[in-house]
């Protein structure tokens, strides 16, 4: 009977948001999981991936059909009916499993094509496997060798270089305006969601000096306290663009709240140091567009931030044929290692090597030998390959013993131990 | 120092590889550029540090040999002004741990040296009275001033092209080339700083020689004060102070920039044109 390599998985493609919650494996829950697995030997060897976006499990198994009792098994697990579980469910066996893995860690089958986390999240599944000891040989290659894959992908190739989301792109133009946002004084105008969730994460990316600044003042000032900022009047909003390094704007206003001419006039008279960053995430907008003329005044708004992350993505997606080529190249390898353990590829390997090294000794003595009589040396060559049989005994009997990971695990021993990997790759 | 040159020729040839070296740290600093590959930028770094050093010793093997000073001349002089241009770009680089720099001002460091290896040396010895503790210092601190001044230009230049790329508009990206500018708030204060050390060196300079020229030229030149050089470095220092006073009085940075890249643009006029062509006294080149 032999292994293979599967996988099943629920992904933000087919399943929707409520059911990928319901599959969702903490990391005690994916142990437990394996443990059910290996029990019911259904698995001999087994990782779980469980983000936001995905749950799928990795494994290997000796069973014909090994897919059914795997979704048997996940729908008592979690409670969920099996009929759902397989309408949204996404499988395969053999390359088709390595294949998915290799691009779930290039990013490829992300939500958002590319992105970095989850070259990390697979990391950490392989890291929490190896410690519950549930990966062994063929699944740490395969973890290893697709971490590879998805550093790969991101040197070599623009798949993650650029951000996509209005938030990543507005960090990446700061980045290009202050070198550091430590130190640099903002100034918030509006009092909403976005205004409360902007000052944390400016909290969090080490800005000290926020400004508060809203038609109702006590909104302004409990946004301070939570945020340890100061509050400014409503009707120096446009006063304070001399003395801050951001301003950023999200008002329900219908109507522009910091008009450019006063910006000019304010900019004419009051000298300041560096240049200003002005993001505008109101709609409609609060600063009128004209600002963003002014010498040293950059400013962005929705649209702005928002074609650019249409044209990364686009941009992105350029990408995907380099970072496909890239994947093809590392399932190939990966195949390539995967078939040389089995069993007749190992011994047929060894005893090649043996061979090899018996002629090669014959050879060595040659000169000697060639004193021998014909009989004398027809036992010199008996004798040698006699010996390399007796050899060839132990590890033959050995590679077909235990469990099909057991056997796996001794068969790359065995190829590592005599360089048989260095022979077929000289071979080649 | 036995292991100096001990000929003219092969102090030239140290020059030409410290050429090589500045050469192939360019190239290696563009790549940087387009890949930020580590290898790539502790190449460019390293190569650059071996230009500079090589750079140093060829001066001063020439020097041993012609017995003088090594800003004797033209060649002198490039090649001493594009040592202290590498090492103000390695300063910066060190300083700010930041290898954007390198890529604009390494090929300035190359340049400099390559014209100074290929114009002709002076035939004649230095005249007696270029010797001595002021006049070094004179030379010295003016180079130096140069230096600072020709990366501010170029700290300058990049904060017009870096703040040109961010108003984009329809052009605006978020990676390639321009990304990997440094940002504009370090190119601003880079540039006041290198102006600050430009603009004080060339006064302390400007200072001392106007003393050298003094004890010097006086006796046989009473109008000294009116050589179109000494007039043009007044005016440009004149310039440069109200460059500097506006920038540190707030001044918008992209007018300071532009207002830098203008005042090296006069600098290399002066340095140049009328040293070459138009002074009467200041003519050590010739």
């Amino acid at each position: 009977m032999s292994s293979a390599l599967v996988f099943l998985g629920w992904n933000h493609r087919a399943t929707p948001l409520d059911l990928r919650e319901r599959l969702a494996f903490s990391p005690e829950r994916a142990r437990e999981a394996l443990e059910g697995l290996f029990r019911e030997k259904v698995f001999s060897e087994g990782v779980i991936i469980s983000t936001c976006n995905r749950a799928e499990i990795y494994g290997v198994t000796e069973l014909e059909d090994g897919l059914t009792p795997l979704s048997r098994f996940l729908a008592r697990f979690h409670g969920v009916e099996e009929s759902l579980l397989l309408s949204t469910a996404l499988s395969g066996r053999g390359e088709v499993t390595v294949r998915h893995l290799f691009e779930v860690a290039s990013g490829l089958d992300s939500m958002v094509l590319g992105e970095a986390q989850i070259l990390g999240q697979v990391r950490e599944a392989h890291r929490r496997a190896t410690e519950a000891r549930t990966a062994r040989t063929v699944t740490n290659r395969l973890f290893q060798a697709a971490l590879e894959c998805g550093k790969r992908v991101r040197t070599e190739t623009e798949l993650g270089s650029k951000p996509t989301s209005v938030p990543g792109i507005a960090l990446s133009l700061t980045g290009r305006i202050f070198e550091s946002l430590a130190g640099c004084r903002v100034l918030l105008l509006g009092a909403g969601e976005t205004v409360e969730l902007t000052a944390s994460l400016l909290v969090d990316a080490g800005v000290s000096d926020l400004l508060f600044c809203n038609r109702s003042p006590e909104k302004a000032a409990a946004l301070a306290a939570q945020a340890n900022g100061r509050t400014l009047p409503w009707d120096d909003r446009v006063s304070a663009f001399a003395h801050v390094d951001i301003v950023l704007s999200a008002t329900g206003s219908q109507e522009p709240v910091v008009r450019a001419e006063a910006v000019k006039k304010l900019l004419a008279h009051h000298s300041r140091r560096g240049p200003l960053l002005v993001l505008d995430l109101a709609v409609p907008r609060d600063i009128e567009p004209e600002v963003g003329d002014l010498p040293d005044v950059y400013r962005y708004d929705l649209d702005a931030l928002g074609a650019l992350a249409r044209k990364n993505t686009a941009e992105r997606q350029g990408e995907v044929p380099k970072a496909r080529s890239i994947v093809d190249e590392s399932v190939r390898k990966y195949e390539e290692w995967l078939l040389g353990l089995s069993h007749v590829d190992v011994v047929r390997g060894l005893r090649g090597k043996l061979e090899e090294l018996r002629l090669a000794e014959l050879e060595r003595y040659s000169s000697k030998l060639g004193k021998l009589g014909p009989g004398d040396r027809e036992l010199v060559e008996r004798i040698t390959e006699s010996l390399v049989a007796k050899i060839l005994h132990g590890p033959t009997v050995g590679l077909k013993e235990g469990d099909p990971s057991e056997r796996l695990e001794r068969a790359a021993a065995v190829r590592s131990l005599f360089r048989l990997d260095r022979l077929d790759g000289e071979k080649k | 120092m036995a292991l100096l040159p001990s000929s003219l020729a092969s102090a030239t040839a140290l020059g030409y590889v410290a050429l090589v070296c500045y050469a192939i740290s360019t190239g290696f600093y563009g790549a940087y550029l387009r890949k930020p590959r580590p290898i790539f930028g502790r190449a460019a770094t390293g190569l650059a540090a071996a230009g500079a050093t090589l750079n140093l010793v060829a001066l001063y093997a020439r020097s041993a040999v012609l017995h003088s000073v090594p800003y004797r001349d033209l060649v002198g002089s490039m090649a001493l002004l594009g040592f202290f241009l590498a090492v103000i770009s390695l300063l910066l680089e060190i300083r700010h741990r930041d290898r954007s720099l390198g890529p604009y001002l390494m090929p300035v460091v190359f340049l400099f040296l390559l014209v100074a290896l290929r114009v002709p040396a002076a035939k004649s010895p230095p005249a007696p009275e270029l010797k001595g503790v002021i006049f070094a210092l004179h030379v010295t601190l003016n180079m130096l001033a140069y230096a600072a001044l020709a990366v501010a230009c170029a700290l300058s230049a990049l904060y017009l092209v870096a703040g040109h790329a961010l108003k984009g508009g329809k052009s605006l990206t978020t990676g390639g080339a321009a990304s990997r500018l440094p940002s504009l708030r370090y190119l601003e204060r880079a540039n006041r700083t290198s102006l600050g050390v430009g603009v004080l060196a060339s006064t302390c300079g400007f200072l001392l020689g106007v003393s050298w020229a003094w004890r010097v030229w006086r006796p046989d030149h009473p109008s000294w004060a009116f050589d179109p050089k000494i007039i043009s470095v007044a005016l440009i220092l004149a310039f440069y102070w109200a460059v500097l006073v506006r920038a540190h009085r707030g001044a918008a940075p992209s007018t300071t920039a532009r207002l830098s890249v203008l005042g090296f643009g006069l600098v290399i006029v002066s340095y140049t044109a009328i040293n070459l062509f138009v002074s009467r006294l200041h003519t050590f080149y010739r």
